[in-house]
């Protein structure tokens, strides 16, 4: 790589110093000193939001129940590692756990304790269950007014479905969002949904929609933080899931707006872009994409058709721009790289930008890899996102990670789970000066 | 009582403020990854100067839904470039560099997601930004990053390429069939978003301390992190996750169904009363006592999940989408039909919670859009107007920022530094524009011609 580095590989180097995640560990941390009290309940975007804060140093106190979080039973296959499931594995990094029992007035009375103390409390329940408790939010903020109350559901605090106590989950709000929708494969002529079971609408893996509601509530608990910071006031917040996740969709809204048009699947085509698809090899698939005519062009130029199609003529991307063009061009593309490996064409992407006839113009051409494939890319393993973590309880844990690089305030992963109730002692000394008497006491009254 | 909290939240949303004004965000990004995280700060109240090169701007103003446009913008540029100011500054010009650093020198963020060394090569980069301005927060954002060696290879990125790269597109698809394409940018809108918790947490530190700092981000290093038990599950079986169309494999059960309408529903009932209140609503309590149900571990084996799986479908086969939607709500389990754009738009709920909300645009008129969703009961996010041509502030932004004379204006319109749109499609203001509207600050009007809003 040395001999022919980038005329920007002194700025390169200078980055890499600034943000390596492997120097993170002394720098200082964004949220040092911010206490977060993290009581969601069987939902990985309450888990993956206070993991966002816990990465950049919050310090974040996880509530369960005494028997522990269901979240922590969901798990791919039923696969558990010392007994833990896989997706908590991962989500409880950063976090302090302790137990705790709300349906107990004493529970209650802790959590009151505990609340007084943080700067955020981060809650899941349906809609009604922290004021059943006294622990909502007019109520909390009579002690702490600079509370900032993050409350994450399937529908929302108001609304006129709000009081529908639909439990949240992920592939749910996907199916709600429109998204799921208008994602998945074309059904092949001449055939149904009987002979293609796999032509219908496909969700995304893993959990989307909960990472996007998750993420959201994030940037707004920060963004609350920010105006207390200026006011001293604090506030509620109210995310719901699906609504999260929707936002993700740039356009089918709009397009609906314009005669009534509902957005169908397009299998691995797009509606807004050309030349931008999956298309098969012989080895698996790849990702064909050139926004610009020439770069299409190019492609052309590849499969060997510049003179039969008078590519050299065209001067405009305009009428690639529908479903028609796409669905006549598209199987002459598929055809072209069902012949070749993947590597055989990322090969020839790169060629064509040195010796093609457009060159240095080109088609971007990706390989779809698995995700063992990604994981082995030198490239990630080079930029950190997959050390594997040493953790004092579960030993070695690949998670990702590292996927902030910042100067001053990098994020870092100091173990990535906790058994339940594992930190009680300290986190119920440190906030309420209980001691071993008192805890022992709470324990035997099933309080903890 | 949330009920208290969040009374007339909707109808107050005008007369309260938003959480980051005050700010001030300078963008130079391109074709949703970028100007999302922008458009999101603008929501909740910062101020964003849209930088673009002059004539063409920002090429996402070129993305249409197969040719559909909306009053000639792209339908995507509208969602993704909301209550910003537009400036149309070439950075290629030394002239325009320094227009950039003397806003910079105003600025609170900055965000771009050109490939590496362009902000160098513009001699805007955050070596020289941060001489100006300690306290800026710089963040860029591309594919891979700004070291390592895709980046090196100076490698193209866009969001169909990071899925592709990124293991998720490999995974959301059936057993054995070729992946599919995400229909949204996923790579692009997520890798937008995970940015801004980075940008709003480096706020608080400079809150505190008064330090700005530098941050890159990849989208798929972002669309990575959201993958959570993949990584360990590789790590730990030595096995690729097998695709599962759409079945949760991390909950059970989780999948969605074919209705006896040929429509499909997504179910979920995976706590112990959720899937209790699933069996009865089946008819079938007795398989809430199964051995292979007995709790959730168990029902996620894949040989239990597989056997009750198809007992649900056989069950949903013969229901209507109401009537599931209607026993979830009775027996308390999660179900919706997998809705499509028209049952979206008809959704009364997101209307009334203002998540869909109607955008009242002196340019594009009205039309419904997203709404930031993150309700604040203090500081609600707010959509206030939409897109505008290239360059189309300059006159303002020029006036009021840095306070430039007239010839100091025409100086900069000559050398090519300030710029307005090209006679474009999306590059121009939509075609039933009368040629003032929602101008803050004009040169070629007199004052007698704004008021009776004439050119």
């Amino acid at each position: 790589m040395s001999a022919d580095r980038p005329k920007w590989a002194e700025w390169a180097d200078w980055v890499r110093e600034k943000d390596d995640p492997r120097s993170a560990g002394p720098k200082l941390e964004a949220l040092e000193g911010l206490v977060v009290l993290d009581l969601s309940s069987q939902s990985y975007a309450g888990a993956y939001c206070s993991s966002m804060l816990s990465e950049f140093g919050a310090e974040v106190i996880r509530v369960e129940p005494p028997q522990g979080d269901f979240l922590r039973t969901c798990t791919p296959y039923g696969l558990v590692h010392q007994g833990e499931g896989l997706n908590y594995l991962v989500e409880g990094r950063n976090k302090y756990h302790v137990t705790l029992d709300l349906n107990q007035p004493e529970g209650r009375e802790v959590l009151q304790g505990l609340a007084a103390q943080a700067d955020v409390l981060l809650e899941t329940f349906p809609l009604g269950t922290m004021d059943a408790w006294g622990l909502g939010y007019e109520d909390l903020k009579k002690t702490n007014p600079g509370l900032i109350f993050a409350s994450i559901t399937a529908h929302g605090q108001f609304g006129p479905e709000a009081d529908d106590p639909m439990p949240d989950y992920d592939n749910v709000a996907q199916a709600k969002s429109g998204i799921h929708y208008a994602t998945g494969a074309m059904l092949p002529p001449e055939h149904d949904a009987g002979t293609c079971p796999w032509a219908v609408s496909t969700k995304a893996s893993p959990w989307i929609a909960w990472c996007s509601a998750g993420t959201f509530m994030a940037t707004g608990i920060l963004a609350a933080l920010h105006w207390r910071h200026r006011t001293g006031q604090g506030q509620a917040l109210d995310v719901a899931t699906t609504e999260a996740y929707m936002r993700l969709d740039n356009y089918t809204h709009i397009w609906f707006q314009g005669g009534g048009h509902v957005t169908e699947r397009v299998g691995g085509l797009d509606n807004a872009l050309w030349l931008y698809c999956f298309a098969p090899t012989s080895d698996g698939g790849v990702f064909l994409g050139g926004l610009r005519l020439e770069m299409w062009q190019a492609f052309c130029d590849m499969m060997g058709k510049w003179d039969e199609w008078g590519v050299g003529d065209w001067d405009s991307l305009s009428p690639f721009l529908n479903q028609e063009a796409q669905l006549k061009y598209f199987p002459e593309v598929a055809k072209f790289t069902s012949r070749h490996t993947s590597g055989e064409l990322e090969r020839m992407a790169v060629e064509y930008s040195r010796s093609g006839r457009l060159a240095p113009i080109t088609t971007v051409i990706a390989p779809i890899l698995s995700p063992q494939e990604a994981m082995l890319d030198p490239n990630w393993n080079e930029r950190g996102i997959f050390t594997p973590t040493q953790d004092p309880v579960y030993g070695r844990v690949v998670a990702a990670q590292a996927q902030h690089k910042m100067t001053e305030t990098p994020i870092r992963t100091k173990w990535v789970c906790r058994p339940v109730g594992y930190d009680n002692a300290f986190i119920y000394r440190k906030y309420m000066g209980y001691g071993p008497e008192r805890l022992s006491r709470l324990r035997q009254d099933g309080v903890l | 009582m949330a009920e208290a909290t969040w009374r007339d939240y909707v109808k107050n949303k005008p007369k309260k403020p938003k959480p980051l004004s005050g700010l001030r965000v300078l963008e130079v990004c391109t074709i949703v990854f970028g100007p999302s995280g922008p458009s999101w700060l603008a929501e909740m109240g910062a101020e964003a100067i849209k930088v673009e090169i002059p004539p063409l701007g920002d090429l996402e103003r070129d993305l249409s839904c197969s040719g559909f446009r909306f009053k000639e913008q792209s339908p995507l540029f509208l969602h993704d470039n909301v209550n910003k100011y537009y400036l149309g500054l070439d950075l290629h010009k030394p002239e325009g560099q320094e227009i950039f650093c003397q806003l910079a020198a105003k600025a609170d963020i900055i965000e771009n997601n050109l490939r590496p060394g362009v902000m160098e090569r513009f001699n805007v980069d955050y070596r020289k930004i941060e001489k100006i301005n300690p306290g800026i927060i710089y963040l860029e954002k591309n594919g891979f990053g700004n070291w390592g060696p895709y980046a090196e290879e100076n490698r193209p990125s866009n969001d169909g390429a990071s899925q592709a790269f990124s293991g998720i597109a490999w995974m959301s698809t059936f057993p054995g069939q070729t992946p599919v394409k995400q229909m949204i940018y996923l790579s692009d809108m997520y890798g937008a978003l995970l940015a801004e918790v980075a940008v709003l947490s480096a706020l608080r530190h400079r809150d505190r301390t008064g330090k700005g700092q530098y941050i890159e981000i990849s989208q798929t290093e972002s669309i990575m992190r959201t993958m959570s038990w993949v990584w360990p599950y590789l790590d730990i079986t030595g096995q690729n996750p097998p695709p599962a169309g759409n079945r949760d494999v991390s909950v059970c059960p989780a999948d969605t169904f074919c209705c006896a309408d040929g429509s499909l529903v997504s179910l979920a009932a995976a706590a112990p009363q959720e899937f209790a209140g699933l069996c009865a609503a089946m008819d079938r309590p007795e398989l809430a006592h199964d051995q292979r149900f007995a709790d959730h571990l168990t029902r996620l084996q894949e040989e239990n999940a597989t056997a009750l799986l198809e007992i649900i479908a056989a069950w949903a086969a013969q229901q209507s989408p109401r009537e599931i939607e209607a026993l979830a709500r009775e027996h308390g389990f999660a179900a919706s039909r997998v809705r499509d754009a028209a049952q979206v738009m008809a959704d009364q709920h997101i209307r009334q919670r203002g998540f869909m909300t109607q955008v009242d645009d002196a340019m594009y008129g009205t039309y419904l859009d997203h709404e930031f969703p993150v309700m604040m009961s203090a500081t609600p996010p707010q959509k206030k107007w939409a897109a505008r041509a290239v360059g189309f502030d300059n006159e303002f932004l020029m006036k009021n920022l840095l306070n430039k004379s007239e010839e100091e204006l025409k100086a900069l319109y000559e050398t090519g530094a300030l710029g307005k749109w090209a006679d474009r499609p999306g590059r121009r203001p939509p075609p039933d524009w009368d040629g003032s509207s929602d101008l803050i600050l004009s040169r070629d009007q007199t004052p007698a011609q704004a008021e009776r809003g004439e050119k």
